[in-house]
């Protein structure tokens, strides 16, 4: 195995790892602010890969305006179904017990994935890569593929956005207030289901952005959304709940622990974050960075 | 009517129900070919009502999530398909083996589990639920990965009338223990854990321990659900052990209503009939059965969190007064 190979193995872990950070921390803000667990959050990711895919054909390809524009709409139109989902859905089960807010979202998720079905069929699409980023960009003498290089700048833009908008606005200050406090936010004037509202739209925004940086990464199909949910469960848990930080950690563990195992053991890889989710609940439940519950 | 006259007429009602159960396939071969479909029907509503059943010992007394249950139903698949094709084992000994193996199974995973509460639970249930899945996917030499087995004998003397009686039976048995388990008072004592955890524990329950051992006998009798539906089919596939299994159920128990002990295999069979009944209505119909079945669920959450079993007492709650 030659150092560049290996390189190449690194960063294309490392940009997979990105991308479910970017849908995994939708899926831990949601729960830190509503303490529901999403389940049909997979399928809003997924249902941002097919609508960018459906809109790239309609938009010239290869040019990195229409790759622009795909991230510039989709994730708003994910937004806006969550939006959809939360008033009418959501909105009526935040005081119900962990079972019945599973299992509601397990229904949303159950019609999303077979709405998307019917509207995109089964084949294996993907989207073409602008031209700007479908090389490779040399590097110490390596080359490595410049669209994974875009994902890996584009990730912690969007950690750093995220921390930005949590820890220095006000709105952030809100919703943090929501998550601790949500009576006393309350009674000092703020409407505490609208911030509960753009939280979600919020979440499901970051899922669809991953859907599109995802459509050109890899091929999609029917079973992304269920993979990824998965997989966010187990960055959520090892990461600890709500913690943005452990999220980011966790994600990037888990993409390079799959495509580092990949390579002797390819059968193993799918078992990974199975594995490291087991384990890590078993000797640390809250997570790496998260705090015990009691 | 007041509680002595309400348990009779339970008694009366279950009677009853059995009574055409017993009856039924009779009038079932007469009807030819639709007759023997509805027979293998009947037979697979039977085993799924006791994996429900099964599966609401954890989840509506025990107040646990569970999305791992299908693991213990495949490994009890499992058990009997190789013991019978590898090893040439009858199927009693096989069925007897079945659900004990499974046991092992809970008892391993569940001391892993009971460790976490609420949330945490049902993900590290799924979680190994799904590490079972991913090792019978994967191990082709000995599971026969996503081929399965095929081909699993069938004793003489079962034909699908015999086969029918048989599960009843088992199943007739198996909800009679479970009913007596729910009502002992280690049942009692589990309840107590779902409605208040700190309480248990103050009045000195251990919590962890009753709630492995009412883990271990919950995947008991999914391994011998499991089981018994190897042999039905006369195959067992990796199908058997994934989550959505799990997760129908958990459907079944929602629907049928989790706090009663009829309820989910009252829910399991309304639902294996609806989906065979938009079958023969139009194909078209169960190709969107996963909507159908999410437009069912975001129904009963929303609105008859206690289910079917709730609506009928809701129902004749309203007629006497």
């Amino acid at each position: 195995m030659t150092f560049g190979f290996f390189l190449f193995i690194l960063i294309n872990g490392l940009s997979q790892g990105m991308v479910l950070f970017i849908v995994a921390s939708g899926l831990s803000l949601v729960f830190g602010v509503l303490r529901v667990i999403n389940f049909a959050h997979g399928s809003l990711y997924m249902i941002g890969a097919f609508l960018a895919f459906s809109l790239s054909t309609l938009l010239p390809a290869g040019s990195m305006l229409s790759f622009l524009v795909l991230l510039l709409l989709v994730p708003p139109a994910i937004a806006l179904i969550g939006l959809g989902l939360e008033i009418p859905l959501f909105r009526r089960i935040y005081k119900k017990e962990h079972l019945l807010q599973l299992l509601l979202t397990y229904a949303v998720l159950l019609i999303l994935d077979d709405a998307c079905r019917l509207i995109w069929g089964g084949d294996i699409r993907n989207v073409a890569r602008p031209e700007v980023l479908a090389g490779s960009i040399e590097f110490f003498g390596m080359f490595l593929p410049s669209y994974n290089v875009f994902i890996l700048i584009i990730g912690p833009i969007i950690a750093l956005g995220l921390w930005y908008l949590l820890y220095r606005t006000r709105v952030g200050n809100l919703i943090r207030a929501a998550v601790s406090h949500p009576e006393m936010v309350g009674a000092l004037g703020v409407n505490v289901s609208r911030v509960m509202t753009g939280t979600f739209m919020l979440g499901c925004w970051l899922a669809g952005f991953g859907g599109v940086l995802m459509s050109a990464l890899a091929n999609i199909d029917l079973s992304i959304g269920m993979e990824k949910i998965i997989e966010c469960f187990a960055v959520v848990v090892i990461g600890g709940l709500g913690s943005i930080g452990g999220a980011l950690l966790s994600s990037l563990i888990l993409g390079l622990g799959v495509s580092l195992i990949q390579l002797p053991l390819s059968r193993a890889a799918i078992v990974f974050p199975y594995f490291a989710m087991a384990l890590i609940l078993i000797i640390r439940p809250w997570g790496l960075f998260g705090k015990p519950e009691r | 009517m007041n509680d002595t006259q309400k348990a009779k007429t339970n008694w009366i009602m279950g009677a009853a129900v059995i009574l055409a159960l017993f009856i039924l396939p009779f009038v079932l071969a007469r009807l030819g070919k639709t007759g023997e479909f509805w027979i293998w029907v009947t037979t697979e509503m039977i085993i799924m009502a006791l994996f429900a059943t099964s599966l609401n010992l954890v989840l509506g007394f025990g107040g646990m999530v569970s999305f791992g249950h299908a693991a213990f139903f495949g490994v009890g698949a499992y058990t009997v398909a190789l013991l019978m094709k590898k090893a040439g084992v009858n199927l009693i000994v096989a069925l007897i083996a079945a659900p004990c193996l499974a046991a092992v199974a809970a008892a391993i995973i569940g001391w892993f589990c009971v460790r976490l509460i609420g949330l945490y639970f049902a993900i590290l249930t799924l979680a190994f639920g799904q590490l079972l899945y991913m090792i019978v996917f994967q191990w082709y030499t000995f599971t026969g990965g996503d081929d399965g087995i095929h081909g699993i004998p069938k004793p003489e003397f079962l034909g699908p009338i015999n086969y029918y009686f048989m599960c009843l039976i088992i199943f007739l048995i198996c909800f009679l223990v479970m009913r007596m388990i729910v009502n002992s008072s280690f049942g009692l004592s589990i309840r107590i854990i779902r409605e208040n955890l700190d309480r248990a524990k103050f009045i000195g329950i251990n919590v962890r321990r009753y709630q492995l051992i009412n883990f271990i006998v919950a995947g008991f009798f999914a391994g011998i659900a499991g089981g018994l539906f190897t042999e039905l089919n006369r195959f067992a596939q990796t199908e058997f052990l994934h989550w959505s299994r799990s997760g129908d159920a958990i459907f079944a128990c929602l629907v049928g209503g989790m706090y009663s002990i009829i309820g989910p295999a009252i829910g399991s069979t309304v639902l294996i009939f609806l989906h065979i009944f938009l079958q023969q209505l139009h194909q078209s119909l169960v190709e969107i059965w996963a909507l159908i079945l999410g437009f069912i669920l975001l129904g009963v959450v929303l609105f008859a969190p206690e289910g079917l079993v709730g609506l009928f007492q809701k129902v004749t709650k309203k007629s006497e007064t």
